[in-house]
This record gives C-alpha cells, sequence and structure tokens, in this order.
C-alpha cells in the first residue's frame, strides 16, 4: 500500500508544481483546500464508524480514558529534547532549536509564529523542519510502526489528528484511531503555546 | 496563533470524528460492509492534494536546499527522541 501512497505524493508534488507555474490558481486553491479538507473530513467519518463498530476498540479506551494524554505528554518533551540535542550538534541557537522542534510537525503555524519570534531564518528552518516531520512519518510509516505501536503516532506529533492519521490507522489497525487522534489534538493545542513559552528562555 | 479558523478547522475534525464514531456504534449490528477499499481511495485522494500543495508552495520549494540539512537533523533527533519517550511512558502507565 504505501507504494500507492508514495506514488500519490510524488504525482501530486509535481502536478502543484506545474499548476503553480503555468496552470491556473482557482484549480490549485480548490485542490489544496476543498478536495483536501473533504478527503479529511470524510476519512474521520469513515475510519470513525469502522471505529465505532470496532467492540474491542471501544472497551479499550474506556479502559485507558485519561491517561491517554500521557503520550502526547511525552512527545512534546522528546520533541523539545531532540531540538535541544540537534542544536548543540549544529552548533546553532540551542533555544531556537527546541522552539523549532517544538512545532510537533505542525509546520504552517510554526514557519510564521517563529520567524515572528526569532527571525525570519528561524521562521525558514521551523517551516521546512516541521515539514520535514509530516513528511518523514508517512513516508518511514511501515519502518515505524515495526519500532513501537506508539511509533506513528509519536513521529507523526501534531500532524497525528489530520494528515498523518488516515495513514497512521490504516497500518496500526483501528485501535490507534483514538490515541492518534487525541495526540494530534493535544500537541496541536500545546504547540503555539510550547514556542512561546521557549521563546522565553532566549 | 490558534485564530478563529483554526479553531473551526479542528473543531470541524472533532465533530466529523465523533460523528463517525456515534453512526459505527449504532450501526454495529447491521451487515458490516468492508470500507477498506473506500478508507484506501480517500487517503490516496488526501495524499495527493497534500502533494499537491506541496508542489505549489514555492516558499516551502526555495527554502528546502538553504535550511534542509539542518532541519533534517532536528527533526529525525526529535522524531528519536518523541518514538523513545511514548514507549517508555506507554509502559509506565501501563496503556496495553
Amino acid at each position: 500500500m504505501i507504494k500507492y501512497i508514495l506514488a500519490a505524493l510524488g504525482i501530486g508534488v509535481v502536478a502543484g508544481y506545474l499548476s503553480s507555474n503555468w496552470g491556473s490558481i482557482l484549480v490549485g486553491n480548490f485542490i489544496s483546500d476543498y478536495v483536501f479538507n473533504g478527503a479529511l473530513l470524510s476519512l474521520l467519518l469513515v475510519m470513525g464508524a469502522s471505529f465505532g463498530m470496532d467492540k474491542d476498540s471501544i472497551a479499550k479506551m474506556r479502559q485507558t480514558g485519561i491517561r491517554i494524554l500521557v503520550v502526547p505528554f511525552a512527545i512534546a518533551i522528546g520533541s523539545v529534547l531532540g531540538g535541544l540535542i540537534g542544536g548543540l550538534i549544529l552548533g546553532i541557537d540551542v533555544v531556537a532549536c527546541m522552539a523549532v522542534s517544538a512545532g510537533y510537525g505542525w509546520y504552517t503555524l510554526a514557519g510564521p509564529l517563529i520567524g515572528q519570534l526569532f527571525g525570519a531564518e528561524w521562521g525558514t528552518l521551523g517551516f521546512v523542519s516541521n515539514f520535514l516531520r509530516e513528511l518523514l512519518t508517512i513516508v518511514a510509516i511501515s519502518l515505524l510502526i515495526r519500532m513501537d505501536r506508539y511509533a506513528p503516532v509519536a513521529s507523526g506529533g501534531a500532524t497525528s489528528m489530520d494528515t498523518t492519521l488516515p495513514v497512521i490507522v490504516r497500518y496500526s489497525g483501528s485501535g490507534a484511531l483514538i490515541t492518534a487522534f487525541s495526540s494530534g489534538f493535544a500537541l496541536s493545542v500545546a504547540a503555539p503555546f510550547s514556542i512561546m513559552a521557549i521563546a522565553t528562555l532566549k | 496563533m490558534l485564530d478563529a479558523k483554526i479553531i473551526l478547522y479542528m473543531l470541524g475534525l472533532t465533530v466529523s470524528l465523533v460523528a463517525g464514531v456515534l453512526l459505527g456504534y449504532f450501526l454495529r449490528n447491521k451487515r458490516r460492509m468492508s470500507l477498506n477499499r473506500i478508507t484506501l481511495g480517500i487517503i490516496i485522494i488526501l495524499i495527493f492534494s497534500l502533494g499537491f500543495s506541496i508542489g505549489s508552495s514555492n516558499e516551502l520549494l526555495s527554502a528546502l536546499p538553504k535550511v534542509g540539512l539542518d532541519a533534517l537533523v532536528i527533526t529525525l533527533l526529535a522524531i528519536c527522541f518523541s518514538v523513545v519517550f511514548a514507549k517508555i511512558a506507554g509502559k509506565m502507565v501501563k496503556l496495553e
């Protein structure tokens, strides 16, 4: 299945590139906004329905309850620590690197916000780094799932409530739906506050 | 920041998911239909449109060669530590 996903991604990139240079802006916006959101909302509906039909998954969710929030908390700490070590290895501003990795994969937020707080060049790094997080999660999903059952959710970060959610659920099964969504949701809410909190350290 | 558009987006996703779960729950005793094919089809459409946004973002394409390597190092480390921490946390609170 991963080859279909990678093919769709590759063809999409080429089509988007051609369209933005020679195509109509209206068609481009239609695909990036309406087709994307339409596909996402219907996927959540269909995957939600599969989950709702699955008695085992519901029982497991009831049993776990609020403890599920430990997962996004651990992911947040792991991400910021990764940024810290990355900054030390690269020999660049450690605080800015922590802010970059505190985007948790949400590049449309991290780019502009970090740009505002740390300057334009850090904004670019925040944008690209968080974009790569989303891309790597999709590309490496079959590798991640072999590491640990929460590895795809951890790698997806904030994106595990939208762009990477369908791929994660497809690979990990219906049972991962609520874990992935709630973790992505919590991290999406946490991302802007984490970045701003880290910015106070500089 | 979390402005109105983002809140609406997240709300939309949540409503969709909850509606799906409720629908599935109340239809659980009905004859099961295979949703796998449909899901895969919509995933392909979603990933295509994601690729489309990436390909049409000049901002992203021009920044990639400039900061790509630094970004890759930070991202890989963030992913690795997240995976390890999530695994430890899952074990600690016995999520299984």
